[in-house]
């Protein structure tokens, strides 16, 4: 079900003007993100985590890409039986910030923009400054979501919030919703927009992004439909990440690839959730900052109300 | 043309980087010359292996292999020069302190301790007498099957002597693990007895899927090469409960999301409208027709 919106309609005569340069690096790029070709029977890829690998030609097979609407159908669905949530343990974070970057190339965000933050806290005047990573918290009772127009974002049945960019209008009236800033919007052109041109826009990880629309943490999604753990938690080399489904009580360090019981590992550590008073029910625990494994090396700001 | 520059570049940079970065990490004076209180006997290094492997292995990787992390400055195989040139004071001021991408372990490991990591840093000291020998793991195999009556594991071990024969494997722990999304959650363990069986009561409060099937996968420690054994759906959990997160029922979104009652009462009060408009256009109709007449 293809909407014939006009967006649509010019971003086909687009494609279909500059089909001769694009074909070429179209076909390369849905199929296995390639960057550069060489001429040969080797070929060079960017692989996800940001590594260059050379890999004979002939092992390439094209991937199967699902058309857009068969996208949508499943990403609003979510993956069944699974409820997941993440543990962010505050005492390991050393502010590395390989998170933000593994999530930048994932969602081809433009530098100033960030799905997740890492931050620099301190409670009170007299207390222990720390560093905080902030994702979205994937809220259980997301304001979000109910102020939306258009229904472009959404709560699926495994916990994730996400956002169809096909069908937002950037009113922007969930950023405002959002009690924990954890939108972003597209003012400008984004990253990579050439590149990605005419690529299929896949609902779960909101690429390629779209000038005028939202974009937010997605936990991953396309990458948990493949099994895999999402990209902040895998290139984290400090293990500050778990994840997992509360579902079935199990959650999986990033670093570390332990697997430890949720319910045990949130009650031996107090875990606590952010703003837990307004009760949007966040998916996303903090281990509080004890016993840090690295000094606070920061600078702090000096007015904090 | 221009990768072939930047990595010039970058080739150039590390190594001006390096040596700068690499510089000699200063231990205060006082710290140098501090003896280990801590003896250097089997079970002090057998402590500081287990540390080792929790703590620090993910960046120094396994001693001797050189499989390190890939970081800048790298960090030094233990087994190295560099590392066994430290002085046992120097040793346990860096691990205490840390220093750029090192964490500081003086929170999260107690001094007792990290003096037994120092023994066993030292037991691949070419002047030390190796106490921990690392004998390469021996062939093994294990068959396990699942009792789902009396939701227990039961373990047959063996090991191939040298002649080639499988053995019982005595008194051996086995691990058995539930799978879950991203990984294998450690259920318990349990020894074998003289025979190299062993029994494993699954815990109660361990969940499966829906219908409470379980993914078992148990494993023998590192000193045995052995195939780890996946035994499937195992009815031998607790049923996943999953709850619904959704209600479907919002006012106003879009149609797939109306209320029934609310589409019903727009739809008739629409209708409605229509059928009156109807109704005095017809009558309209109808008086000029009269007024023809
Ligand atoms: S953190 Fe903000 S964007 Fe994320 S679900 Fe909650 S309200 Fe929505
Ligand atoms: S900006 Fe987009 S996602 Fe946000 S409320 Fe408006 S239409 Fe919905």
């Amino acid at each position: 079900m293809e909407r014939n919106t006009r967006r649509n309609f010019i971003r086909k005569l687009g494609a279909t003007v500059g089909a001769a340069g694009v074909v070429g690096g179209t076909s390369i790029l849905s199929s296995c993100n390639s960057v550069e070709t060489s001429s040969g029977d080797k070929i060079k890829l960017l692989t996800s985590s940001g590594e260059l690998v050379e890999v004979d030609k002939s092992q390439l097979t094209p991937a199967e890409m699902p058309n857009l609407s068969e996208n949508q159908t499943r990403g609003r669905e979510g993956l069944p039986g699974r409820s997941w949530v993440m543990v962010i343990d505050l005492s390991k974070c050393r502010n590395a910030r390989e998170c933000m970057k593994a999530c930048q190339n994932h969602h081809q965000l433009r530098p100033e923009q960030h799905h997740i933050n890492v931050l620099q806290m301190q409670d009170a005047e007299h207390t222990a400054p720390y560093y905080m990573p902030k994702p979205c918290q994937h809220c259980d009772n997301p304001p979000c979501t109910k102020v939306c127009p258009v229904n472009a974002t959404f709560k699926r049945n495994d916990g994730i919030v996400l956002i169809d960019n096909e069908r937002c209008i950037g009113c922007r009236f969930c950023i405002a919703a959002c009690p924990y800033s954890a939108r972003v919007f597209n003012w400008f052109e984004p990253r990579d927009a050439e590149k990605y041109k005419g690529v299929t826009y896949n609902i779960e990880a909101n690429v390629p992004q779209k000038k005028g629309t939202i974009s937010k943490c997605l936990f991953s999604a396309d990458r948990l439909r493949d099994g895999k753990l999402p990209s902040c938690v895998s290139a984290c080399p400090n293990g500050v990440y778990w994840f997992g489904d509360r579902n079935e009580d199990a959650v999986t360090n990033g670093t570390t690839k332990e697997t430890v019981s949720f319910s045990k590992l949130i009650k031996d550590n107090a875990a606590y959730t952010l703003m837990e008073e307004l009760g949007t029910k966040p998916r996303v625990y903090y281990l509080p900052p004890k016993d840090r494994a690295f000094p606070f090396e920061g600078e702090l700001i000096e007015h904090h109300s | 043309m221009k990768t072939k520059v930047n990595r010039l570049m970058i080739g150039i940079l590390m190594f001006l980087a390096l040596p700068g970065m690499g510089q000699d990490w200063q231990v205060p004076a006082d710290q140098l010359n501090i003896e280990n209180p801590s003896s250097y006997n089997l079970e002090n290094v057998k402590k500081g292996k287990d540390l080792y492997l929790q703590n620090c292995k993910s960046c120094h990787g396994d001693p001797g292999k050189n499989n390190h992390l890939p970081l800048v400055p790298p960090p030094p195989d233990i087994t190295s020069e560099q590392m066994q040139a430290n002085t046992d004071g120097g040793l346990f001021y860096k691990i205490t302190k840390g220093r750029g991408g090192m964490p500081q372990f003086e929170t999260t490991i107690s001094a007792d301790d990290r003096w037994r990591l120092i023994n066993f840093i030292r037991n691949y000291n070419s002047e030390n007498e190796q106490l921990l020998i690392d004998a390469p793991p021996v062939n093994a195999k294990i068959l396990a099957s699942v009792n789902e009556a009396d939701k227990k594991v039961e373990i047959l071990a063996e090991y191939e002597d040298k002649s080639g024969n499988y053995q019982q494997l005595e008194n051996a722990p086995v691990f058995i693990s539930a799978k879950k999304a991203f990984g294998n959650l450690l259920l318990g363990q349990a020894l074998t007895d003289k025979n190299g069986r062993s029994v494993f009561s699954v815990p109660e409060t361990v969940i499966g899927d829906e219908e409470g099937n379980v993914t078992i996968v148990v494993t023998l420690d590192e000193n045995y090469k052995a195939d780890q054994v996946v035994l499937e759906e195992a009815k031998v959990g607790k049923p996943k409960e999953v709850p619904q997160l959704i209600r479907k029922e919002v006012l106003w979104s879009t149609n797939e999301n109306v209320q029934i009652w609310l589409l019903l009462s727009y739809l008739g009060a629409a209708g409605a409208a229509w059928i009156a408009i109807g109704y005095v256009i017809f009558q309209l109709v109808k008086i000029k027709r009269f007024s023809k007449q």
